[in-house]
């Protein structure tokens, strides 16, 4: 297990150089630099000079990489374009704690709403309530998150005035508990909306699965109550293929977080990436890139080895 | 595997409990704030009263407060809080002594004299003196300098200490705009940055975490993606602002700005046309307060010269003539917006209103095009020479309107039998493509920002194609002429005459379809006491503005 584990790490490095190669060409590609925010009659070309070889745009690509690699390997994102001074990974620690909140919060919501349903939907397979859920499932997965959060941000927030219309405290207030929870409450439902429809599925049709195995049969021959024999028996076996779907979730947690944060002026990794992209924040946008691949890697590695932990017959 | 299962529902208990707990605080909390409002409009007030925090949102988000490094828009505008210059503009663009009590202009215009306010403190404590104005504006001349500023200072020989109060600046040659640009730039503090090596100032953590000015509020916190919240100064030297504070709060866009707007959760913001009509309506409600005037700017569609389709005047004329300016400014700008004929803005004071005019005529504009050599074709279309009157027409959706804008134009040109093909790229991709070396374009619906000097030097010099703002390649030797000596002339009115001169010129060959001067808005709650729309200094004297209880 140790050794499968290490191995899969070691095959991970060269696919993440790989990655941050492939991302730098792509941003280099990109029309413009940070300058093209800088238009300004008071401020000629010639001026930015200075500024361009201070950050080393000027240099070939390849030097810009290999200067940006040799940080990288030394945890240095380096500092960052437009917020001249400020080192990266001061920004994206003032942003990871309120993205893995928001994150945390909307997964457990989501897993504690779908895992019931799609328990009653298959244990009432074809009944009124598996219907009710599949539409509105497929409708949750349907709908474009953004959308979902405009409309609760216009109706709950700014006609009904219960909720805050965004960011993540009250401005000029002392800090409070429940002050950050009431901010917390639409992004992480809207976030959790996508997520509940689609796990509501994988939770469905796995549990059916389970279901009809000859295990469970035996189970109800031996007398055991239905709840013993669904929540006991069938569940746990059930869970197995949505765990792999957990560790494929990890890496959304950034990209799926993109258009929530912007919605809901939640200050996290998610806008953070969004507006660099716009200013072409080159480091910024590598780190975060890093980070998010990073992510898939382990991901994939962490639903592997819950498999094992969660499946006997799995050996590595 | 049991541990992990239970501990994953007990999660879920404490996360049920917090948000049951969470949905009673809500009713609560609206409660009171109905309440609050309530009381507010029983307490009618008029005298100025101390207390009350100012809330700004914007979309943009700010990136360091020191001028000599800073280039966007929103830097500026807390940079203005929190330092002061020698000198600051009124809301009508002239120069009032800030910093610098009076000046002094020598005969050949060349030595300014500014006599400096004693008594002003810095956030720190410490004394303002002359060595502060001798260090800040030796900045952009040192030959480390790594920041953007170096024009305004370009033709500043020497800055002299007379005495603890007294500063003389000598130039090398006259230069206008040294008193409303120059002069303005704000004062840094010699006894903080003073030893700091020049190659780090731009990095300094002054710009970003603890900047000391002498201005009405000091700097307490930036939130990174949220907020940077200012506090009023106790011994500003104009007295302490009645406001407590002024946070500067990051809104994700527009639409987010207006809900904040309307949910009262903001007190102050710009508002931009598309979000003009539903300002309006929260106006009649009651629920902000609106004012407005003419912005110092101006949008149009810019003609690629260098493109031979553009390059007889008459073809150009005909495309003015073809566009209905006013239709264009009541489908975006809500009508607010004054229609535009040459470069310039009514805001500004070298503006000329007598401009030769193009007026929509689409009778004219075929005409117009027939005299050039373009026939009708069978397809509705102008062609010369067995090719189409067809060219494309590029902008960004970086600022609301203009992709609007050019649907419009599109329709109205179509029907005069000129066909054009839309392209909207995102800014960073419209810079690369519009502006050199690249003016990879045929024409662009866009818009200029004048600066509290009129200088028109950057838009029409032929100097400023190679590598200006000139992407258009607009060049006329007796325009060059005129703009060579604009800015040596220091009385203003002999100035304007040179720049309205200009500027007929300019209009004359249309080297634009000058579209509009925009008009600008900011929405304040009813609350706040104090604002008034100007292009020139929306925040002029802000330490007396103040908040309702």
């Amino acid at each position: 297990m140790i050794t499968y584990i290490v191995r899969r790490i070691m095959m991970a490095i060269p696919l993440l150089f790989g990655i941050t190669i492939l991302s730098f060409g792509i941003i280099q590609i990109a029309p413009g630099d940070p300058t093209a925010l800088m238009i300004d009659p008071m401020i000629r070309d010639k001026d930015l000079v200075a500024y361009k070889e201070l950050y080393g745009l000027n240099d070939p690509i390849y030097v810009q990489y290999l200067k940006w690699v040799g940080n990288m390997i030394q945890g240095n994102f380096g500092d960052s374009l437009i917020r001249q001074g400020v080192a990266v990974n001061e920004l994206i620690m003032a942003r990871l704690p309120n993205t893995l909140l928001l994150m945390l919060v909307s997964t457990i919501l989501a897993i504690f709403i779908s895992i019931p349903i799609g328990i009653i939907s298959a244990t009432k397979q074809n009944s009124l309530a598996d219907y009710t859920f599949t539409f509105f499932s497929f409708l949750g997965i349907a709908t474009p998150n953004f959308w979902i959060g405009l409309v609760l941000i216009m109706f709950l927030s700014v006609h009904l005035g219960w909720f805050p219309t965004g960011g993540v405290a009250t401005l000029n207030e002392p800090f409070s508990i429940w002050d950050r929870i009431h901010h917390l409450i639409l992004p992480s439902i809207v976030l959790a909306t996508a997520d509940v429809a689609g796990l509501t599925r994988y939770i469905r049709s796995s549990m059916l699965d389970v279901l009809k195995q000859d295990f469970i049969r035996t189970a109800r021959a031996k007398g055991f109550k239905q709840k013993k024999v669904v929540y006991k028996h069938a569940l746990r076996n059930g869970l197995i293929p949505v765990i792999t779907i957990f560790g494929l979730m990890l890496p959304s947690f950034i990209g799926g977080s993109v258009v929530v944060e912007k919605i809901f002026g939640w200050p996290g990794i998610g806008m953070l990436f969004f507006d660099a992209a716009f200013q072409r924040d080159y480091p910024v946008i590598m780190a975060i890139t890093v980070i998010a691949s990073a992510l898939v890697v382990i991901g994939n590695l962490l639903a592997d080895i819950l498999y094992a932990i969660f499946d006997p017959r799995i050996e590595y | 595997m049991k541990r992990s299962f239970s501990l994953l529902l007990s999660m879920i208990v404490i996360i049920s409990l917090f948000l049951a707990a969470c949905s009673t605080k809500t009713d609560s909390g609206s409660k009171n704030e109905n309440q609050k409002e309530n009381t507010g409009k029983e307490a009618v007030s008029s005298e100025p009263r101390q207390g009350g925090n100012l809330i700004l949102a914007h979309t943009a988000s700010p990136t360091l407060f020191n001028p000599y490094f800073s280039t966007g828009g929103p830097d500026g505008t807390i940079e203005a809080l929190l330092f002061s210059g020698l000198v600051t503009i009124d809301r009508e663009f002239s120069a009032v002594g800030n910093l610098a009590e009076k000046w002094d202009v020598s005969d050949d215009d060349k030595t300014y004299t500014f006599h400096l306010r004693k008594g002003v403190k810095w956030h720190d404590g410490e004394d303002f003196t002359a060595d502060d104005v001798v260090f800040s504006y030796n900045i952009p001349l040192h030959p480390d300098y790594t920041g953007p500023r170096k024009l305004p200072f370009e033709n500043v020989k020497e800055i002299k200490k007379m005495d603890d109060y007294t500063v003389s600046i000598s130039l090398t040659e006259p230069y206008a705009p040294f008193i409303t640009i120059t002069a303005q730039f704000e004062i840094l503090p010699e006894h903080i940055l003073g030893d700091v090596p020049m190659k780090e100032l731009g990095t300094h953590e002054f710009n970003t975490k603890k900047p000391i000015g002498t201005g009405p509020f000091k700097f307490e916190e930036w939130k990174d993606g949220q907020y940077i919240k200012l506090v009023a100064f106790d011994d500003y030297y104009e007295g302490r602002p009645y406001l407590d504070s002024f946070t500067f709060k990051m809104v994700p866009d527009a639409n987010a700005l207006m809900a904040q707007l309307q949910a009262g959760d903001i007190s102050y913001s710009g508002i931009s046309a598309e979000q003009l009509p539903t300002a309006k309506t929260l106006e009649e409600k009651g629920i902000i307060k609106l004012t407005s005037g003419p912005s110092n700017s101006w949008d149009f569609i810019g003609y690629n010269l260098r493109n031979p389709l553009f390059q007889d005047k008459k073809v150009r004329h005909a495309l003015t003539h073809a566009i209905a300016k006013q239709k264009i400014i009541d489908a975006v700008h809500n009508g607010e917006s004054t229609i535009a004929h040459g470069p310039g803005s009514p805001a500004n004071w070298s503006f000329n209103p007598d401009m030769p005019k193009f007026d929509y005529d689409p009778d004219t504009a075929k005409k117009l095009l027939e005299e050039a050599g373009w026939k009708l074709g069978a397809d509705k279309i102008y062609e010369k020479d067995g090719k189409k009157f067809e060219f494309t027409l590029t902008t960004t959706n970086g600022y609301g309107s203009w992709a609007k804008i050019a649907e419009i134009v599109q329709q109205q040109w179509k029907e005069v039998g000129v066909k054009v093909n839309i392209k909207v790229l995102e800014w960073s991709a419209f810079y690369e493509e519009i502006g050199p070396p690249n003016w990879k374009f045929d024409a662009v619906v866009t818009g200029w920002s004048i600066g509290s000097d009129p200088d028109p030097t950057w838009f029409w010099h032929t100097s400023e194609i190679e590598n200006g703002l000139n992407w258009f390649g607009y060049s006329n030797p007796e325009v060059d002429k005129l703009l060579e000596i604009n800015t040596s002339i220091v009385d203003q009115e002999e100035r304007k005459a040179l720049i309205q001169k200009s500027d007929a010129i300019v209009a004359e060959d249309q080297p634009y379809s000058f579209l509009y001067y925009p008009n600008g808005t900011i929405a304040h709650s009813p609350k706040l006491h104090g604002p008034k729309y100007s292009t020139a200094n929306s925040f002029f004297e802000i330490h007396k503005w103040w908040m309702e209880e």
